[in-house]
């Protein structure tokens, strides 16, 4: 089920994606929504339902500031909490990542490496 | 669909949540189709966006029942949380349930036991004494009492196999909250 495995992927990495954004400058739902969908193909509807828990973790908190058109908007931004999630998950995310791309290039290079012995076994 | 029967499909999915999070939800949607308003997006490629109604109310009341036993360890959070699971109508979590009723059946039977123990308990250490338990009057109040603390122990043991059970049922049914859209539509 490969779709499932991707679901749970996605799942774990979208609080993470969330963290970085806001770490960049505060922001409201609609805009992390569109921009983490371009990103990260989800669904905008869902982060309501994640912001709701990140807020009610501590990991972000809300304030309402002016908009330039229609009421005043909600906007996220990080806690000091937020900001440790984010240096652990980003630390987490950058070995995991490490490791993957080490294991790939090894297997790349090390098929790479016996298809070249077997073309040399051909020759002679 | 248009804004209001997304907004209106959504709060009725809500019954049951407190108040003031279903004002807080949907306030979020509201100002969701306000600022794609602005960017001049029309109401129905909005709610096709935002996903099913319903759906969403399922996920958002789990998260709700599951705060509030976070929160608060009653038998009624306990419930609620549970119930919000369950809601969730994940096939896994339908075939789950003649496992789990069971399991959830013979927890209570047990609470009903260590209780019935208990008063047991009391009754050998108040009765007892006078109606001539063997072994005289000390064994009778010793008798009660050992009843009535390994009642006490049973039921903290208890306690503890719920809780851990029902954060299990909690991490399953989190487990089945579909939070990416695109996924579902394709599975």
């Amino acid at each position: 089920m490969p779709e499932a495995i991707e679901i749970q992927l996605k799942k774990g990495v979208l609080g993470f994606c969330v963290l970085a954004l806001l770490s960049h400058r505060d922001s409201y739902a609609y805009e992390i929504a569109s921009r983490l969908s371009h990103a990260v193909d989800m669904g905008e509807g869902t982060i309501y339902p994640l912001m709701r828990r990140m807020q009610a973790d501590g990991l972000v908190a809300t304030y309402l500031e002016e908009s330039p058109s229609g009421p005043p908007r909600k906007y996220y931004r990080l806690t000091d909490a937020g900001r440790s999630a984010l240096a652990q998950q980003l630390a987490e995310w950058r070995a995991f990542t490490a490791s993957v791309e080490g294991l790939i290039s090894e297997t790349e290079s090390a098929t790479g490496a016996s298809a070249a012995a077997a073309e040399d076994n051909h020759d002679a | 669909m248009t804004r209001d029967e997304f907004l209106k499909k959504l709060h009725a999915g809500l019954a049951g949540v407190r108040q003031d999070a279903i004002d807080d939800i949907m306030s979020d949607y509201d100002a969701h189709f306000d600022a794609a308003a602005e960017e001049g997006r029309s109401e129905a490629e909005v709610a096709a966006a935002l996903g099913d109604p319903a759906r969403l109310a399922r996920e958002l009341r789990l998260e709700a029942g599951v705060r509030r036993w976070e929160e608060v360890r009653t038998p009624s959070s306990a419930v609620s949380a549970i119930v919000a699971v369950l809601g969730l109508g994940a096939i896994d979590i339908l075939v789950l349930a003649p496992i789990l009723l069971p399991v959830l059946g013979v927890v209570f039977g047990l609470y009903v036991a260590t209780v019935g123990v208990f008063v047991a308990g009391g009754a050998v250490l108040i009765a007892g004494p006078f109606s001539g338990f063997p072994g005289g009057v000390a064994a009778a109040v010793l008798a009660g009492l050992g009843m009535m603390s390994a009642a006490t122990a049973c039921c903290a043991l208890l306690t503890i196999v719920t809780i851990w059970l029902i954060n299990g049922l909690v991490w399953f049914g989190r487990l089945h909250m579909r939070l990416i859209k695109p996924a579902i539509e394709q599975a």
